[in-house]
């Protein structure tokens, strides 16, 4: 791999290091912060200035925060709903309570197919249950067909974002990944150019592979139908083509009516990418004669969600229609990119979503990776409020560690506990500023300022100077001040 | 059919226990807030305008003629194009299918006839103005998805009255739900390397629109 980009990132939260630890190589690396930071700088300034034209915006915002709230208040009739007209319009519905089942389940349709190769659309929720290796190590070549899935895929490099996934990868870095495995020597690295590459390494894929995998954004209750929404026509390509559809959903996906997409679809693209309208929206039902996949399948993924589901403050997290939005306005993902949060689903959402998903065995260090500025929560499209879930998911992750044996010889924990007293009564909070001034005295510089401290302390000198402590408190200059009249 | 196994009971059993749905769905969802705007303001000249400014953002390429001029229009759009193989749905207007030309009319082409074909030419449902969208339901008029899909080039003929300004309003003419749709926005693009757009990627890489003044 080329040496700019950075070390083999670790998406699985079962294996992933903590943030603070899994950030460090990506701060260390200028040139995929600069990427980074490129990217979202465009994505931004185009999604601020169509967001601004469109009056009804909040409006929007509104009805789609309640379309998903009452799709998910009523998830098992619109699930039930979904099963029986897709199964009527020829379509067949499998359920996966997890990513082995679902992986299983699709292997499974693959083999009855015989299939040897599978072209993809993109579908994080593919990613989620690392379903690329799997079917791999059975046999079967998978050929992911949007430009940034190929871009990862040819470089064996993770995604970094639910949208953009290899905006951390700059042109240089495609052209050496392209023209090392399309064996394409005097490939430049003008995007229009390295765009061609991938159309002609596809096209033939396109026709002549008979099986294809999707994502869903959308599944209708109404009409047992999906839609898709993509850019490049890859989607229509995969969708059109095949014999053979299977397309793997998380159960939360569901809308209640084909007209619900009048409110999501003027949110979505605006959100995403900053268009008006992404260039293809395919909306299918079950299986068209003449039209298309002849046989189509669909793997309903659970996966955890039912538990997010039954925690009513958490619910919320399950109105994401995967825009990217909390993490293109995120101060922390704008630093850190998509990586270090150690999982398919990066920034604020990821932050929520990602424990919550593992049942808050993994990922425990993510609800603190933010702010808390809530610059996600007022961009969100459907009015997610990832500060109050980051809260409670924070809460949570404390009221664990509690429980650890050990824990009391944390110097954290007994830092918090020594502070605890020393707040509690006013003569003690005195007697240790005067203890703290004298103590603080052996490690201030001549310049006045602290460079350096021991233990806990050093977390903060690490990083940034402290000054060091005045001689007099203002408690202290306010006893003795001269009073007047006297 | 449906494939029953015991993840579908533990599925729905937990969602069930988790929701406690109050079993009155139809009331709860006509009762939810729909403030945002559903029909335009425009007058029927600035919508149409407007979805002229659109479609030329996206770089379509749009001609405006009159129902009597259509014919012309289409043989100069096709001449101009410099190809000479086009493809046509199964039910496209007779006098749209140019002389001069060779057609591949759509009763049951195979994939790799179709990808012979340099252009489509096609009808639309709909066109929304205010996102550039144009909507096509497959429609024997409108083409199998995978016409509009593999030739390089589409024509796309749209009567004025076809237009309206918004969303909503689109999804309000359709008598029922549609079971097959594509919306275009735009010809096919990406902007996964570095944010830049390019133009064409696997669909069509020319769009070309032409609207009929006063077909209703």
């Amino acid at each position: 791999m080329s040496a700019t980009v950075e070390e083999h990132a670790i998406l699985d939260p079962t294996l992933a290091k903590p943030f603070p630890q899994a950030v460090l190589p990506v701060l260390r690396n200028p040139q995929l912060r600069k990427n980074v930071a490129h990217a979202i700088d465009v994505i931004q300034a185009k999604r601020a200035k169509l967001v601004a034209e469109k009056a009804d915006w909040q409006e929007l915002r509104t009805a789609a925060a309640a379309i998903r709230s009452h799709a998910l208040d009523n998830l098992a009739f619109y699930l039930e709903q979904f099963e029986t007209r897709c199964t009527a319009a020829g379509g067949q519905v499998h359920w996966a309570a997890d990513a082995v089942e679902a992986r299983q389940i699709i292997l499974d349709l693959l083999r009855k197919e015989g299939a040897s190769e599978v072209i993809k659309i993109k579908t994080m929720t593919s990613a989620e249950i690392q379903l690329n290796p799997f079917i791999e190590a059975s046999g079967i070549r998978t050929y992911e067909t949007d430009l940034a899935e190929i871009i990862l895929q040819l470089g064996d490099q993770e995604p970094s974002h639910i949208v953009v996934p290899a905006l951390h990868i700059n042109r240089a870095q495609v052209r050496e990944i392209f023209a090392r495995k399309m064996g394409l020597e005097n490939l430049s690295d003008d995007p229009k150019e390295l765009t061609n590459a991938a159309r002609t390494y596809l096209r033939r894929k396109f026709l002549d592979v008979p099986t294809a995998i999707s994502g869903a954004n959308f599944l209708i209750a109404e009409t047992g139908g999906v839609a898709v929404v993509e850019s490049e026509g890859n989607g229509r390509m995969c969708l059109t083509l095949p014999r053979t559809m299977i397309t793997l959903a998380g159960i939360e996906k569901v809308l209640p009516r084909f007209q619900d997409l009048e409110v999501m679809l003027q949110l979505l693209a605006r959100s995403a990418t900053g268009e008006r309208m992404n260039p293809y929206t395919s909306l299918w039902t079950g299986v068209t004669p003449g039209d298309g996949p002849q046989t189509f399948h669909v793997v309903l993924l659970d996966n955890g969600r039912s538990s997010i589901l039954a925690r009513p403050k958490h619910r919320q997290t399950l109105k994401c229609i995967r825009c990217a939005a909390c993490m293109n306005t995120c101060p922390v993902y704008r630093q850190t990119g998509g990586h270090a949060y150690g999982s398919v689903y990066p920034g604020p959402i990821g932050a929520i979503l990602t424990p919550q998903l593992a049942e808050m065995h993994h990922a425990q260090s993510l609800p603190f990776a933010s702010s808390l500025c809530g610059a996600c929560y007022e961009v969100c499209p459907v009015k997610i409020n990832i500060p109050e879930v980051l809260l409670e998911l924070r809460s949570e992750v404390v009221n664990q560690e509690r429980k650890q044996v050990g824990r009391v010889l944390d110097p954290m924990y007994l830092g918090l506990r020594i502070a605890n007293l020393i707040f509690a009564k006013a003569w003690i909070f005195h007697s240790a500023q005067w203890f703290g001034r004298i103590g603080l005295r052996f490690f201030t510089g001549k310049d006045g300022w602290i460079h350096w401290l021991p233990s806990v302390g050093g977390k903060w000198t690490q990083t940034r100077d402290l000054r060091g402590l005045p001689n007099q408190t203002f408690h202290s200059w306010w006893a003795a001040r001269p009073k007047e009249g006297k | 059919m449906s494939v029953t196994t015991p993840s579908r009971q533990q599925i729905l059993g937990k969602i069930h226990a988790a929701t406690q749905p109050t079993g009155n769905q139809a009331d709860a969802y006509a009762a939810l807030p729909r403030p945002y705007i559903r029909r335009g303001q425009l007058s029927t000249q600035a919508c149409l305008e407007l979805l002229i400014e659109r479609l030329r953002e996206y770089d379509a390429e749009v001609v405006e003629c009159t129902a009597a001029e259509l014919p012309f229009t289409v043989a100069r759009q096709l001449a101009g194009s410099g190809r000479h193989i086009f493809a046509a749905p199964a039910r496209l207007p007779a006098d749209w299918l140019t002389e001069g030309f060779e057609w591949l009319v759509d009763n049951g082409l195979s994939d790799a006839e179709i990808e012979k074909a340099e252009g489509v030419v096609t009808a639309g449902f709909c066109a929304v103005a205010d996102s550039g969208t144009i909507v096509l339901h497959h429609s024997a008029a409108e083409g199998r998805r995978v016409l509009t899909l593999l030739p390089d080039w589409h024509l796309c003929i749209l009567r004025a009255g076809q237009v309206v300004e918004t969303l909503p309003e689109y999804f309000d003419r359709c008598d029922q739900p549609a079971a097959l749709a594509t919306y275009i926005s735009g010809p096919s693009a990406t902007a996964d390397i570095e944010m830049t757009r390019i133009k064409g990627v696997h669909g069509p890489r020319f769009l070309h629109v032409i609207l009929v003044r006063d077909g209703n």
